[in-house]
């Protein structure tokens, strides 16, 4: 079923009903009382014209180097972590390990579940919840990236197991493969690609995750940023944002330099 | 072909290899944190005081029991609920008016068949400033907006959308890069000016495709309002904050469950909507 389907005057509706939603939106600030600070256009010129001239000496630099290795290392450690458990769990909750029907409907049912909450609460919540019951620690912000990303991963393997086509599957079952060799032999090597390049893709959005962990105390570019914000040092916030752009965008570049080499 | 693309895969393993050991190294090793000592009999103490705060445990007022509290709570939702529609009306209104030119065939003017010297730099500085926009985490620009702006649900709709902007730009012209060009390349021969080729040639086939991704970040930048108030800008995360810094631990309960509600309706209507547009 396509939008194009849509006769042309229920897209209009849709149109409206979308405008709607977003004028009640807007409905909601208090427009009449003013919405910039007194001070608000100066520092909005300031923080703009700050880009141009970023702090760029050595021991800036060198900080910033060193903040952008700790964010790189959280994010990488995290998601060896997360890789893990969406492995496992995405394993599961596809449901191909189970041999009757009723079985898999639990392992999918419940298992999904898991994934759903895992997911459903932002890393950051999660770091918060971590260190206020274990205090600080590198570990609150490595498992607090681990246990959504993990759920994101988990319920997206789930998903790309589920679309295998049949096939491929059965005829390994007309062999005789256990269920455990038709996963190994028949849905794994089918969906590696994707779950590859999905997999990168989560990776620079763990390095971003990674660098707002300092907002619960633990180090990195985020915290460096936060530090500087505080000085109303804008030179350096823009140092340091552009070294994490630097970084998100040389993994992008890796993850769409792997896509292009898989797809031949 | 064949053995350089062999190489590049084993050199992207290992890479990632080292990356992995080298970072649990530095954790481990250089930071020296130690799981041991995160298990530690003090520290499960102050979990499950924690845990026990969170679930009300010999508290005398419970907010999550509380119909005051409740109503107080459905306020904030509503609010976030406000503040996440805006962030994305925001980032697809700034999106329509720069994914043309962000397209490649649109700027090497295969599409429209019309070659203009300036579309290059047009398309690569609306692509950098795509790239710029989503490299910063939310946090981070809400942290900037809020020097600009007051505190309320405008500034955190307006980080948000700062941030979402450069993803659904990316999306959204990689779809109209997909585009099949007969269709426009036909109205651009029989005379249509650019306005006609954009109301008739392109959105007609794009715009399923950009609802589908809009609806997607819709619900990403649902579960993130609560970071952004974090700082300040508004709705449940604002309210989450203040209960933590007061420890009232009962609140943050009630709160966690109205932002877990609001993030499930999300999933279930972007889940339900993308059914509706395959």
């Amino acid at each position: 079923m396509s939008m194009f389907s849509f006769d042309l005057h229920k897209r209009k509706i849709l149109t409206v009903f979308l405008l709607l939603l977003f004028v009640w939106s807007l409905l909601g600030v208090k427009w009449q009382d003013g919405v910039i600070h007194a001070s608000g256009v100066g520092t909005a010129s300031e923080i703009f014209m700050a880009m141009f001239t970023p702090e760029l000496s050595a021991n800036i630099l060198a900080l910033a180097f060193e903040s952008s290795w700790i964010t790189l290392a959280y994010a990488t450690a995290g998601m060896s972590l997360a890789l893990v458990l969406g492995l496992v769990f995405g394993i599961l909750a596809s449901g191909v390990l189970a041999t009757r029907k009723s079985s898999r409907t639990f392992l999918k049912g419940s298992f999904r579940g898991l994934l759903g909450f895992m997911r459903a609460i932002h890393e950051l919540v999660w770091a918060w919840l971590f260190v206020a019951s274990f205090g600080l620690s590198p570990y609150a912000a490595i498992f607090a990236l681990a246990i959504p990303y993990g759920g994101i991963l988990g319920r997206i393997f789930a998903d790309m197991i589920n679309d295998v086509p049949n096939e491929p599957i059965q005829a390994l079952q007309a062999a005789g493969a256990s269920k455990l060799q038709c996963l190994f032999y028949g849905y794994l090597p089918s969906v590696k690609n994707s779950m590859i390049s999905y997999t990168m893709y989560r990776y620079e959005c763990a390095i971003r995750s990674s660098a707002i962990m300092s907002f619960v105390g633990l180090g990195g570019l985020g915290y460096q940023i936060q530090l500087s914000l505080d000085d109303l040092n804008y030179d350096e916030v823009w140092t340091f944002m552009y070294f994490l752009t630097i970084i998100v965008v040389l993994i992008d570049g890796w993850s769409s330099l792997l896509r292009k080499r898989m797809a031949k | 072909m064949k053995k350089r693309k062999f190489n590049f895969m084993w050199f992207s393993f290992y890479a990632f290899l080292l990356l992995i050991g080298a970072s649990w190294y530095f954790v481990i090793g250089v930071e020296k944190a130690s799981l041991t000592e995160l298990f530690s009999n003090e520290n499960m103490e102050y979990a499950s005081k924690f845990f026990k705060g969170l679930l009300g445990v010999g508290e005398e007022e419970i907010a999550f029991l509380n119909q005051e509290s409740w109503s107080d709570a459905f306020t904030l939702s509503i609010e976030t609920l406000q503040m996440s529609i805006m962030a994305i009306g925001f980032s697809t209104i700034v999106m329509f008016l720069t994914v043309i030119p962000a397209a490649r065939n649109v700027a090497d003017g295969s599409m429209t068949l019309s070659k203009k010297w300036y579309r290059w730099f047009v398309f690569g500085l609306i692509r950098i400033s795509y790239i710029f926009s989503r490299a910063i985490p939310e946090l981070v620009w809400a942290m900037i907006v809020i020097f600009i702006f007051k505190p309320g649900i405008l500034p955190g709709a307006i980080a948000l959308a700062l941030h979402n902007f450069g993803i659904l730009g990316k999306l959204c012209a990689e779809v109209i890069e997909d585009t099949d060009s007969r269709p426009i390349r036909n109205l651009a021969s029989s005379g249509a000016n650019p306005a006609q080729i954009l109301m008739y040639g392109v959105f007609p086939t794009v715009l399923p495709k950009f609802l589908t991704y809009i609806l997607y970040r819709w619900e990403v930048i649902m579960r993130t309002t609560i970071v952004v108030g974090f700082v300040g800008a508004g709705g449940l995360g604002q309210q989450f904050k203040l209960s933590m810094s007061f420890f009232h631990y009962t609140e943050i309960t009630l709160l966690l469950i109205c932002y877990l509600i609001l993030v499930f309706i999300a999933d279930y209507i972007s889940e339900k909507s993308r059914y509706f547009v395959k």
